[in-house]
């Protein structure tokens, strides 16, 4: 009989073995420090089952590929002018908030599997962190280079990292991540890994990808072709890392469980970012927040959730709450970006007829009743010269660091704000989903740099008012901040297209 | 026209309709290949190519699929289609157990015919020449006037393939059931397909094995055990066999003899509604209940092997995973009529095969 054929897997752990051997100069938990404090319990890290098989020699040949590839459409789209055939300047505003905001996500994941790429002790996991490290850091860096082009010709785009450091609003994403960074390499790779990449990244990448490719972003869009191959393995590691973790002992249960209810939380909030973009940023339509939660959180959350409770798994803490909220958020999200824009890196403005009527549309009388009365009336103000813009700083969570706009989930008339009292101080949180995250780690959320609280202890430079902040972030009104249609990006855009202003009047692309 | 494509390292060689595309050919065919975006963007479905020729369609991402892995033979299965027979690697795990019986067309003549229960009949088929099949696998019968063929698993040992038996529930309005179980005659021709199917016995594995059936899902256990006993496997067998009431519960003298004359096998019969005049002292109960009890909850350390509907399939595979048995040590075939699948929930990827 023929010798049967080895399975790729077989080859593969042919080729890798002896890649995880038992140290003798170090005891192996001085060697992984970080692997057990969590209280994870692994047996056998044998059965960790390499989600992708791939050799270094063939990864740096696809990613060289793909890289050929992504420039060579990124000088097309530039030496053709590609910035002139976008549906209008107003988008720009999305990939300001991406490079500032979501671009040092790329970087911060990076460092991130490349820190627990070394702690884990089983090879399988190490290896296939090293590789998402490698990822993440392609990302950050093509992102940049796909964006570079809009430097040239907008505002907004020449100081990301200095606003990363400086910008209220970035310390939502950034505390995201640094959170995810500071805690053990499995609460990391569950946070990371599993409940954004696999859980919630559909509701990132869609609209982001979708969104250029319907506004006319050749450059982003063909990034995300780019890093689509990239998040398939990403989100397969996901899937493996909580198969395995849970298989492996009883008591890995309800800490996964807690570690599942943290992370959708948190990344639900920070995707409200994602929601408003969605929904105000970009000027020709993919779908709305609340139909893309529908899609991927009600439907294909729903689906995975009835999997893993077959681990004893249940559905994450609030779900119920955010899925009630998103007929809310993103308006919400968008009043406060209109009204602090001047404290910004970016531009807003009011939605459009068009955009009124498609925000009715898809959110009824919801829109109707709460929201459009307030967008009509900051209209009267702009149209009587007198356009509103907050002057004081907000209220903000000390979990999400989002300012608190959030309301009541049965009463929108009412904003939800939470209280604890830990070692003498109080703390506020925009949510209940918020205020349990801090009550299990107060020692580590209690350290968290809110900007309002740092701003006016002086800790910005000084800066004790907007205008002073405004300064130090250098963002002026104009080139950098404020309202879009007094900004320099509007001017030049109807200076490029001989005065005539683009603004779509649907919503379809 | 179709191709024929060979799927290694199984070794399993599939029919292909001209233009269908590979992913859909096998998964259709039974083979599970990994996927997950379905129309060309992710990669995750990449194959190699061994021999023959085939086609992307429009949709393989040149992103997902790179050039130099076009020229090296890659393919992506769910963006591609035949244009000769062909033979592909996946990444899946090799059966050591599998043993690969050709299928075979043939006519089949009705031999006996048994009531096991008010609901169930025994259709004994005997086979031209017999037919080669492993424990646990299923024969597609056509019914005549009926659009598809039905499936149905072999309640026979393997060791005695002379003649087939099947056992059929005849389900009120169904078309196919009620010709079998209402108009098939000793003597009568049916047409058959078979053997189909990949489950089937881990003999390498050492561990016990425990066998969750409940109603007509009877039969692959009742060939696999007999096989089993007969091969003289010294292994712990325990079978947990659920039926609404006495009357519903069959072959329960053939389990008794076997567990009195095998010390190794178990048999526990557990009814859900027991009838008044039942006199059943037996369990009582859902098979995933009196197993979790059996076992004190843990399950850990064994292979097992279930059978019967949908709903206690996933019962039976929830009490398994919190008793900490996970999916490489559960095999099923899932018995799914037309009604099963249009309820069924949307499935996330994070299991493969339950």
């Amino acid at each position: 009989m023929a010798q049967p054929k080895l399975s790729l897997k077989e080859k593969y752990q042919l080729m890798t073995r002896g890649l995880d051997w038992e140290t003798t100069y170090q005891p192996m938990d001085k060697v992984f420090p970080y692997d057990k404090y969590e209280g994870i319990k692994i047996k056998n890290w044998d059965k960790w089952e390499d989600p992708f098989r791939l050799t270094m020699e063939a990864y740096w040949k696809y990613q060289a590929e793909k890289e050929r590839k992504l420039y060579a459409i990124l000088d097309s789209f530039s030496q053709n002018n590609g910035q002139l055939n976008l549906s209008d300047a107003r988008y720009m505003t999305a990939i300001k908030l991406w490079l500032q905001g979501i671009t040092p996500l790329e970087y911060y994941a990076h460092r991130g599997f490349a820190h627990v790429g070394r702690q884990f002790r089983g090879a399988g996991a190490r290896v296939a962190c090293q590789m998402q490290a490698l990822d993440e850091l392609r990302h950050a860096q093509t992102q940049m280079h796909a964006f570079s082009h809009y430097n040239k010709h907008f505002g907004g785009f020449h100081q990301a990292n200095h606003l990363r450091d400086r910008a209220w609003y970035l310390s939502i994403p950034k505390s995201f991540f640094e959170d995810a960074m500071g805690a053990g390499p499995f609460e990391f790779v569950t946070s990371i890994s599993f409940a954004f990449e696999y859980v919630l990244t559909n509701l990132l990448f869609m609209p982001f990808v979708s969104g250029a490719a319907y506004n006319g972003d050749i450059a982003t869009t063909t990034f995300g072709f780019s890093a689509q191959s990239d998040e398939s393995r990403h989100m397969t590691l996901g899937i493996e890392v909580v198969k395995f973790v849970l298989e492996q002992h009883e008591d890995n249960v309800p800490i996964m469980q807690r570690y599942i209810d943290k992370w959708f939380w948190r990344g639900y909030r920070l995707l409200a970012l994602v929601g408003t973009m969605m929904d105000y940023m970009l000027p020709r339509k993919v779908m709305s927040w609340a139909e893309a939660w529908g899609i991927y959180w009600e439907e294909n959350g729903f689906a995975l959730f009835n999997d893993l409770s077959r681990y004893g798994i249940r559905m994450p803490k609030y779900h119920e709450v955010a899925t009630k909220e998103k007929m809310h958020i993103t308006h919400q999200a968008w009043s406060v970006f209109y009204t602090a824009c001047p404290a910004t890196g970016f531009h807003t403005w009011l939605p459009q007829p068009y955009e009124m009527d498609w925000l009715s549309d898809k959110y009824g009388e919801t829109f109707d009743r709460f929201y459009r009365p307030r967008f009509e009336l900051f209209g009267q103000m702009e149209k009587a010269g007198n356009r509103f813009f907050t002057n004081r700083l907000p209220l903000v969570c000390q979990t999400c660091q989002v300012p608190d706009f959030f309301t009541e989930v049965d009463n929108p008339m009412k904003q939800s704000v939470r209280h604890y009292q830990w070692k003498g101080m109080k703390f506020n949180f925009c949510s209940d989903g918020c205020k349990d995250i801090f009550v299990n780690e107060p020692e580590k959320f209690c350290q968290a740099y809110i900007p309002p609280q740092q701003i006016y202890q002086g800790n910005a430079g000084g800066a004790r008012t907007l205008p002073e902040y405004a300064a130090w972030l250098r963002c002026p009104m104009g080139s950098e901040a404020g309202d879009y249609y007094s900004s320099d990006d509007y001017q030049n855009w109807l200076k490029w297209h001989g005065g005539k202003d683009t603004t779509p009047s649907t919503a379809a692309a | 026209m179709s191709y024929q494509l060979t799927i290694e390292p199984l070794g399993e060689t599939i029919e292909v309709e001209e233009g269908q595309r590979v992913l859909d050919a096998c998964l259709r065919a039974g083979i599970w290949l990994p996927y997950a975006c379905h129309h060309g963007l992710c990669g995750t479905c990449k194959v190699q190519v061994l021999d023959g020729e085939l086609e992307h369609t429009a949709d393989a991402s040149s992103f997902a699929l790179m050039d130099i892995e076009r020229s090296e033979g890659k393919c992506l299965a769910c963006a591609s289609v035949l244009l000769s027979d062909c033979v592909i690697e996946a990444d899946i795990d090799p059966e050591p157990d599998a043993e690969n019986h050709a299928v075979r067309d043939f006519t089949a003549r009705v031999s006996r015919i048994e009531v096991l229960t008010p609901t169930i009949k025994a259709i004994f088929l005997e086979a031209p020449g017999g037919l080669a099949f492993q424990a646990g696998q299923y024969l597609n019968v056509d019914v005549p006037g009926f659009g598809d063929a039905r499936a149905f698993s072999l309640a026979s040992n393997p060791r005695h393939c002379h003649e087939l038996e099947l056992n059929v529930r005849h389900v009120a309005g169904g078309i196919a059931t009620t010709y079998l179980c209402e108009q098939l005659r000793v003597g009568d021709a049916v047409r058959c397909s078979g053997p189909f199917g990949r489950f089937f016995i881990r003999h390498s594995a050492p561990e016990p094995l425990l066998f969750l059936a409940g109603g007509s899902g009877l039969s692959s256990p009742k060939s696999m055990i007999l096989e089993l006993l007969e091969r003289g496997d010294e292994r712990a067998v325990m079978l947990v066999y659920g039926a609404r009431c006495r009357s519903e519960l069959y072959y329960a003298e053939l389990f008794e003899t076997l567990a009195a004359h095998h010390a190794h096998f178990t048999y526990v019969p557990v009814l859900s509604e027991p009838a008044t005049d039942d006199a059943w002292t037996g369990e009582i109960g859902w098979v995933h209940e009196v197993a979790a009890r059996l076992f004190n909850g843990r399950f850990d350390g064994h292979k097992a092997y279930l059978c019967g509907p949908p709903a206690m399939i996933e019962a039976c595979v929830r009490t398994l995973m919190q008793g900490r048995l996970f999916e490489r040590d559960i095999y099923m075939e899932k018995f799914l009529t037309a009604a099963d699948a249009a309820q069924g929930l949307a499935r996330s990827p994070l299991f493969r095969r339950l």
